[in-house]
């Protein structure tokens, strides 16, 4: 029997909390308030910010529920990067922190502030609607609670770790793509509407995936992985987004839609000349017609600057491409196969 | 505001399922849910473990007979028959038509839903989606009530009924956005605000804002409130924060071991060892502890919840929020490690109390869920089944409550009656001289209750908790709300929650001091067993001239006689 001694050290520090302060009835702008604390080992910024506010200053605000980890009230900035507050540890912060023995905690990015570190939730929800996020049973209401639907454990398992989703919004916050547009669909309602389409139960897959596929939705994506990386429940959000794609792909017959086209046009050069032809890239995603009424002027200015890509014929394939294709062909083949065992 | 049909306040998983199914019974009455936090941070997500239902997917011979046998055995005898009998029989139709609209739930070989065994069941009827199905049926509910289109007026604070006479004219809530109070008329008012175990505070397994905000409006209205006495507490909270193990970490195989390493259960519950019933488990840590043989530590006295023998493959497969829980709050891994755990107030069986149909006494207002005491659960629920009775109930009351709003006049509520609303309010906020602080009271609070209406409770402990909770009661008309910003004052709401749990704390420690027996979870060690004789029967609170005053109510009985009651 083991005892461990390692959580009884426990050690003490005056912390400080630089804390992100902004109240629409009297301030003009937000600033920042300090509050020096001690704190000990093994507690987290959420009991920190508690201890704020019942013994420094009442009036720091912020939202806190479960203080476990499962409802997902607290999300917030905790030195830059979003995560629940009742699951992050002070002394761990410390350790990642610029600036010694300073914490700093802001609100959520991307959504619109209401004070300190409340953000609205609303636009999310609105999104949620807006993507039919629920499941729309193929069993008529009246022959509901007499039998169940069979889902094998193969069907569940596809959407078992996309309803870990507590909705905190730390990807929302850390998503690039809303940084720059705010009618993003949003990485949440995309995981959420991807655990929708694959569920057995649901009718509605091909209406939620034509609306995934119009403008601000999954096409706009970058791939830049920050929604994965801060999810708290440490769930694939970016294979949920593959999984949409590659069923608006493969499956659906969606490929007359830009993004696919795009896609599409970005594999075939890859396979061809292991580069891209830039100049007809374009044309290929969306069109000779859309690409001559929309890009001609900036064309025009790139060729007036002489930064024009090469034209096609002078994009030579790179060096060693027949050993590159058999391998591209193998990898191509090889995520196939994954997406088969993962989405389908 | 335009006079609603029902207003329903909270939005966890009894008001969703009782707005998903007025919505269904009548889709043209006018219905709003009202919560206090988004309805998807409600606490049923925090529900682990899973509900109970006689699928008999997993024991073949499982049966609804059995189910009603084991709840009120489990309850010791208080729980209402009629009411354990629509629990139990209801519970399989639930359950299905949850699938159906889409909850995740684990799955058997044969596709059908998952099932584990529980503490305190015959047979394993505990249905579930890993260590995470509250999470999952409140996402769920959540979700077809936005289908639905059901009204949400997410972050308001209910603050008091609307009353005239005996009837409800519906309800007073403040925005917490903006801090404007608002009337709701409303023709009816379900309450599903969850428990009040919070009151326990740090030695609560309870998310921050059970603070039993429902129950105490009801009482301050004149509706009675049922065995409130009745303070579930779990056995494997977390040594340090309270929060939860659930029991299905012991449906999996845990064991319990104290400092010599011994399956100390044994000794209390030879044949259902960890999985005996939830208050008895309680009863054996804290004896375990009080005699000396838990482990010793600066944040408290604690036994070993042991999964190592279980395999990393089953801990990471089917208690995944286990372990993470415990390694973000206590440092340790489960896999490699034991887990330490104490006992914490975890549930209230005690409520606003309400006949079958969630109908409380006053017309117009019903209950369901923890915020009620239908009763099933009695002196003690049976673990799986609150998920099953917010479910089962929810239904009942939203369906019931739309058949019933149009009966009702319309009720319309006055600009006065809000503006009284808003002065108070504004004058409870700076008292003048002297103040005291709202964290101490709050934890003063939650101290006293463990220490003197714990676990174990005796008479001179209860007349020092009832004092105790007195003085608390006085002192709050000094405390004071420094924040004086109108917009999400969490701050005042933190303050109005204390409010409700020292109201409410006054009538748990009274029930406690009134009722001489130990039955279920309220054991008194200067009276060491049952007196049916005397204490069959349900206690009620109700405020009269501000204070609590203690009546009784027989308890409705069926096919089951009183037994003693062994595990």
């Amino acid at each position: 029997m083991t005892v461990s001694t390692d959580q009884h050290k426990e050690g003490k520090r005056d912390v400080t909390f630089r804390v992100f302060r902004f109240n629409p009835q009297v301030d003009s702008k937000s600033y920042f308030d300090d509050y020096t604390i001690p704190v000990e080992r093994g507690i987290t910024v959420l009991r920190a910010l508690n201890y704020i506010k019942e013994h420094v200053d009442a009036s720091v605000s912020f939202r806190a529920f479960c203080q476990a980890g499962i409802c997902g009230s607290c999300g917030m900035r905790v030195n830059g990067i979003s995560m629940l507050a009742c699951t992050t540890q002070v002394w761990d912060m410390l350790a990642k922190s610029k600036e010694e023995g300073v914490v700093r905690v802001e609100p959520l990015r991307n959504l619109p502030l209401i004070k300190d570190l409340i953000v609205d939730m609303d636009p999310l929800v609105d999104k949620m609607k807006h993507y039919s996020n629920w499941v729309d049973s193929t069993m008529p209401e009246s022959e509901m609670g007499k039998k169940e639907f069979l889902v094998s454990e193969e069907e569940f398992l596809k959407y078992d770790k996309a309803t870990d989703c507590i909705l905190c919004a730390s990807c929302v916050s850390e998503c690039s793509i809303l940084r720059a547009n705010k009618e993003y669909v949003s990485p949440a309602v995309l995981l959420k509407s991807y655990r929708m389409n694959v569920d057995t139960r649901d009718s509605m897959h091909d209406l939620r995936l034509a609306e995934l596929v119009k403008d601000h939705g999954v096409w706009d994506c970058t791939h830049c992985y920050r929604c994965q990386e801060s999810c708290v429940k440490s769930i694939p959000i970016m294979d949920a987004i593959h999984g949409i794609r590659e069923d608006a792909l493969e499956s659906r017959g969606m490929k007359d839609t830009s993004g696919a086209k795009h896609a599409e046009a970005f594999m075939s050069d890859i396979e061809k000349k292991g580069k891209l032809v830039e100049a007809t890239l374009p044309f290929r995603t969306n069109g000779v017609l859309w690409t001559v009424q929309n890009l001609l002027p900036m064309a025009v200015k790139m060729i007036l600057k002489r930064r024009t890509p090469p034209p096609p014929p002078m994009v030579k394939p790179s060096k060693g491409i027949k050993a590159f294709r058999s391998e591209f062909r193998e990898m191509s083949e090889h995520v196939k196969q994954d997406h088969k065992s993962h989405n389908k | 505001m335009k006079p609603f049909d029902i207003v329903i306040v909270g939005g966890g998983g009894a008001g969703l399922y009782a707005a998903m199914e007025a919505m269904k019974t009548n889709p043209a009455l006018n219905i709003a849910v009202l919560s206090k936090v988004y309805p998807n941070r409600s606490h049923t997500s925090a529900a682990q473990g899973g509900a109970n239902a006689a699928l008999a997917n997993k024991a073949k011979d499982d049966t609804v007979e059995m189910h009603i046998f084991d709840t009120i055995k489990g309850s010791d005898y208080l729980a209402d028959q009629d009411a354990v009998e629509v629990l139990c029989s209801e519970a399989p139709k639930i359950i299905r038509e949850l699938e159906n609209i889409g909850t995740p739930w684990s799955r058997l070989d044969d596709n059908t839903i998952a099932q584990r065994p529980f503490g305190g069941a015959g047979r394993p009827r505990c249905c579930y989606c890993a260590d995470k199905t509250g999470h999952t049926i409140l996402q769920t509910l959540y979700e077809q009530c936005l289908k639905k289109g059901v009204i949400f007026f997410n972050e308001y604070f209910a603050l008091n009924l609307s009353v005239n006479g005996s009837r409800s004219k519906g309800l007073i809530a403040m925005n917490m956005k903006t801090g404007a109070v608002e009337a709701f008329p409303a023709r009816t008012v379900i309450f599903a605000t969850g428990g009040y175990a919070k009151m326990y505070w740090n030695r609560s397994s309870n998310a921050a804002g059970n603070t039993g905000d429902g129950q105490a409006i009801a009482y301050r209205a004149g509706i009675p409130l049922k065995d409130m006495e009745f303070v579930q507490f779990h056995p494997t909270g977390l040594r340090k924060s309270g929060l939860l193990v659930t029991e299905g970490a012991r449906g999996e195989g845990g064991y319990l071991l104290n400092k010599d390493g011994e399956r100390f259960m044994s000794r209390y519950a030879p044949e259902k060892m960890e999985l005996g019933p939830r208050d008895l488990v309680s009863r054996s840590l804290e004896t375990e502890i009080l005699q000396g043989r838990g482990f010793d530590s600066p944040a408290g006295k604690y036994i070993h919840l042991d999964l190592t023998h279980l395999g990393a493959d089953l801990i990471k497969s089917r208690l995944p929020q286990i372990r993470e829980m415990a390694m973000n709050f206590e440092g340790v891994d489960p896999i490699l490690e034991p887990i330490p755990v104490r006992p914490t107030a975890h549930y209230s069986m005690g409520g606003i109390d309400t006949d079958n149909y969630g109908r409380t006494v006053m017309e117009g207002v019903y209950a369901a869920g923890e915020s009620a005491c239908v009763s099933v659960h009695g002196a003690n629920r049976l673990g799986g089944n609150s998920l099953l009775d917010i479910l089962v109930f929810g239904r009942i009351a939203g369906h019931a409550a739309a058949l019933e709003a149009r009966k009702f006049e319309p009720a319309a509520i006055s600009e006065d009656e809000v503006k009284d609303q808003l002065a108070e309010l504004r004058s409870s906020m700076q008292p003048s001289g002297h103040y005291e602080r709202y964290g101490e009271l709050r934890e003063e609070l939650g101290q006293t209750m463990a220490a003197n209406v714990g676990i174990y409770r005796e008479s001179s402990l209860l007349k020092k908790g009832i004092a105790e909770v007195a003085e608390l009661k006085e002192r709050f008309k000094k405390v004071r709300v420094s924040d004086s910003s109108d917009v999400f004052n969490t701050n005042l709401l933190q303050v109005l929650e204390l409010k409700n749990m020292l109201d409410l704390a006054e009538t748990v420690a009274a029930g406690a001091f009134a009722r001489e027996e130990s039955r279920g979870s309220h054991t008194r060690t200067d009276f060491p067993t049952r007196d049916d004789e005397k204490w069959h029967k349900h206690t009620m609170a109700t405020l009269i001239d501000g204070h609590v005053k203690l009546g009784e109510k027989p308890v409705t009985m069926g096919r089951y006689e009183l037994q003693e009651r062994t595990y």
